[in-house]
């Protein structure tokens, strides 16, 4: 266990200013459309170059922690994850906002956050060896069934009707093989068009299916965007707070499986929300009312995104793999510090990660008054702005921010489209959910079977290789249990009925 | 499973079962896709994507002949669709013109068309003041936190090249 020493090094005044600084500006960018945490992190990387090590490890981890929470506001206040980790928040944070109680889901996402990102920071200060081996024992098989488990989720999002949901889900993986196979490098599904060559981008899809649906909605009918409630209400968090209480398990479970998702490379806080998303409201008793505006599904997906903020870099700093897309931006401004990460960092460089973990407590501490501030601000801006003022507003960011993932009009374009056969397929009963889930996990899932399905051709045992691994069947055991608990449960409720009428 | 009562009392979901035919076309025409790709690494998950989004289709349809379920999209009576059209215009159009005009000036043109259109309530002369000048005011906010902050390399446009 690490000294009080270093606890002492992370609050000097200047890390306390770097953290909150960092903290304030990750969630103003994480709260644009099209600003993901990566992108956050590596604009302001430069700044770090001329910082000691701990303190610049500090700013980029608050702004990562930032900008993770910061995606929350965008998805509740807009129906638009501000960076792919929110996706999840959108299914019960908009209807929340809708129905008038959008500052309380701020409020939630915001503790729900703070709780996630030190339950993740706890698990990187004292489990960080011994977990980092878990990162090492995912194989591409592994991959495949988490990708799959994922999409156990669809019957969640599915609304009522399941078989629309996985057609959805097909269509969303079908858009995830546009472009260059990431295995064999053939070109797919392009229709000899260049601008398709570079494939569908995640939040491209992600803003063009949630946002611009919205907007099409917003300029047809002059209501008000959100409902609107005229006594003030300010935070509202002693009913936060109350909620949270409540919702105890809920977040530490979320918080429990956003951090192991994180250790997971390349799984990223989009899963780990979406999986804590489908364990809370599988686990709840008000599985009915997901969806449609449930407290639950935010403190969940929240508290999981941010807990995979000290999750990822448990593999980053004990193994050099990043866990997550902004820890490689980290990892590579590291070995521009001149710090190399690998098993020994902890013993040979403990001053720097310690203080940089006590750094991401206090960041992640930090982030509940900035946090709470922010989200009151943008709350107040989107239900007193006039809608002549928010949609153009709007569909300026949408644009502006998809462009500049890759620099490129085509995207723009791709967005807009997506959003109008998002807004049709609307109108007849498909969700954009299951789509984005599609969208999100088929790579993931493609890659994982391809590579595994090649091992065990060439081992003449594919049998073995996809269910003969102890954790894929751990995986698979979870599958079946998220698949079928809900059937298993309403027939023992209804038996359990059935003998109290006796 | 719903009973024989419930299917007759609900209609059948045209939209959806409509919907879904469009769907089968679709994979039918990303399965025929995967015939041109030479590795089998390359066409074996999206022909087997496409194979199953052709599966659920169809039974998508079976079912809702078997038991009529109604139609579960959104409806918003009294909505106006020519201003749906024309945000999705001004939006692509701007788009379209941005690499000749520059970001700069599509943008502003896109903010002031979508203003336009969202707007229901009355010109005042504060509005008519103020409007335009909160337009100029957020695109070039933003346009220079990307261009000059940010460093995102936004087109000048061709004409101003």
């Amino acid at each position: 266990m690490p000294g009080i020493e270093h606890l002492l090094e992370a609050l000097t005044p200047l890390n306390i200013m770097l953290a909150l600084a960092g903290v304030i500006a990750g969630t103003v960018i994480g709260s644009l459309p099209g600003l993901t945490a990566t992108m956050a992190v590596a604009v302001l990387v430069p700044i770090t170059f001329t910082m000691a090590p701990a303190s610049a490890l500090i700013l980029m981890g608050a702004i990562y922690t930032g900008a993770i929470y910061g995606g929350a506001y965008a998805a509740i206040l807009l129906n638009t994850p501000g960076t792919p980790s929110a996706i999840a928040t959108t299914f019960d944070g908009f209807p929340m906002a809708k129905r008038g109680d959008g500052d309380l889901a701020v409020t939630l996402a915001c503790l729900a956050s703070v709780a996630g990102g030190l339950v993740g920071a706890v698990f990187l200060l004292i489990l960080a060896p011994p977990l980092a081996s878990v990162a090492l024992a995912f194989g591409p098989v592994e991959y495949f069934w988490l990708a799959v488990f994922g999409l156990t989720l669809i019957s969640a999002l599915s609304e009522g009707n399941l078989l629309k949901g996985l057609i959805g889900a097909c269509f969303g993986l079908l858009l995830s093989c546009v472009g260059i196979a990431e295995i064999s490098a053939d070109v797919r599904f392009n229709f000899g068009s260049q601008t398709l060559l570079g494939g569908i981008e995640t939040v491209t899809a992600l803003i063009g299916l949630y946002c611009v649906p919205v907007l099409i909605d917003l300029v047809a009918t002059p209501d008000k965007h959100l409902k609107v409630t005229h006594e003030p209400r300010g935070f509202r968090l002693r009913e936060a707070l109350r909620i949270s209480w409540k919702g105890k398990f809920n977040l530490a479970r979320s918080s429990v499986i956003g951090t192991l998702v994180g250790i997971l490379p390349g799984a990223g806080g989009s899963i780990a929300g979406l999986v804590a998303y489908s364990e809370a409201r599988r686990s709840s008793n008000r599985t009915e009312h997901f969806g449609h505006g449930e407290p639950e599904g935010v403190q969940a997906t929240e508290s999981a995104n941010n807990a995979t903020v000290g999750g990822g870099f448990i593999p980053t700093l004990v193994l050099g793999i990043p866990g997550t897309p902004p820890d490689a931006v980290i990892l590579g401004a590291l070995l521009i510090q001149g710090v190399r990460t690998g098993p020994n960092l902890f013993a040979d460089e403990g001053s720097i990660v310690y203080t940089f973990i006590y750094g991401l407590f206090l960041a992640t501490i930090l982030m509940l008054p900035a946090g709470l501030v922010i989200g009151r601000y943008a709350y107040k801006t989107i239900v007193t702005v006039p809608k002549a003022m928010l949609v153009p507003t709007v569909a300026f960011m949408t644009m502006i921010g998809t462009f500049a993932i890759r620099n490129n009009v085509s995207d723009v374009v791709i967005m807009i489209v997506l959003g109008v056969i998002g807004w049709v397929l609307n109108r007849f009963g498909f969700s954009p959910s299951p789509i984005v889930l599609g969208l999100i996990l088929g790579s993931i899932a493609e890659q994982g079977f391809v590579q595994a399905w090649t091992i065990g051709a060439a081992t003449d045992d594919l049998a073995a290789m996809f269910f003969g691994r102890p954790i894929s069947l751990a995986i698979i055991a979870l599958i079946l249990l998220a698949l079928f608990y809900p059937l298993v449960r309403a027939r023992w409720l209804g038996r359990r009925r059935k003998v109290n009428a006796d | 499973m719903p009973t024989d009562s419930d299917a007759k009392q609900r209609p059948r979901d045209v939209p959806g079962m409509l919907m879904a035919v469009v769907f089968i076309f679709v994979a039918a025409f990303a399965l025929w896709d995967t015939t041109n790709m030479a590795d089998s690494d390359s066409y074996v998950f999206p022909s087997a994507v496409a194979i199953a989004m052709i599966v659920f289709s169809i039974a998508l349809i079976v079912w809702n002949l078997i038991y009529p379920s109604g139609s579960n999209g959104e409806t918003m009576p009294g909505a106006s669709t020519p201003r749906r059209v024309a945000l999705v215009a001004a939006m692509l159009i701007s788009t379209a013109l941005m690499p000749y005009l520059g970001f700069l000036i599509s943008g502003v043109a896109a903010f002031a068309a979508i203003m336009l259109i969202a707007m229901y309530d009355p010109w005042t002369r504060y509005r008519k003041i103020v409007y335009p000048l909160v337009c100029v005011g957020v695109v070039v906010g933003f346009y220079t936190m990307f261009a000059k902050v940010l460093l995102v390399p936004l087109p000048a446009g061709l004409l101003f090249e």
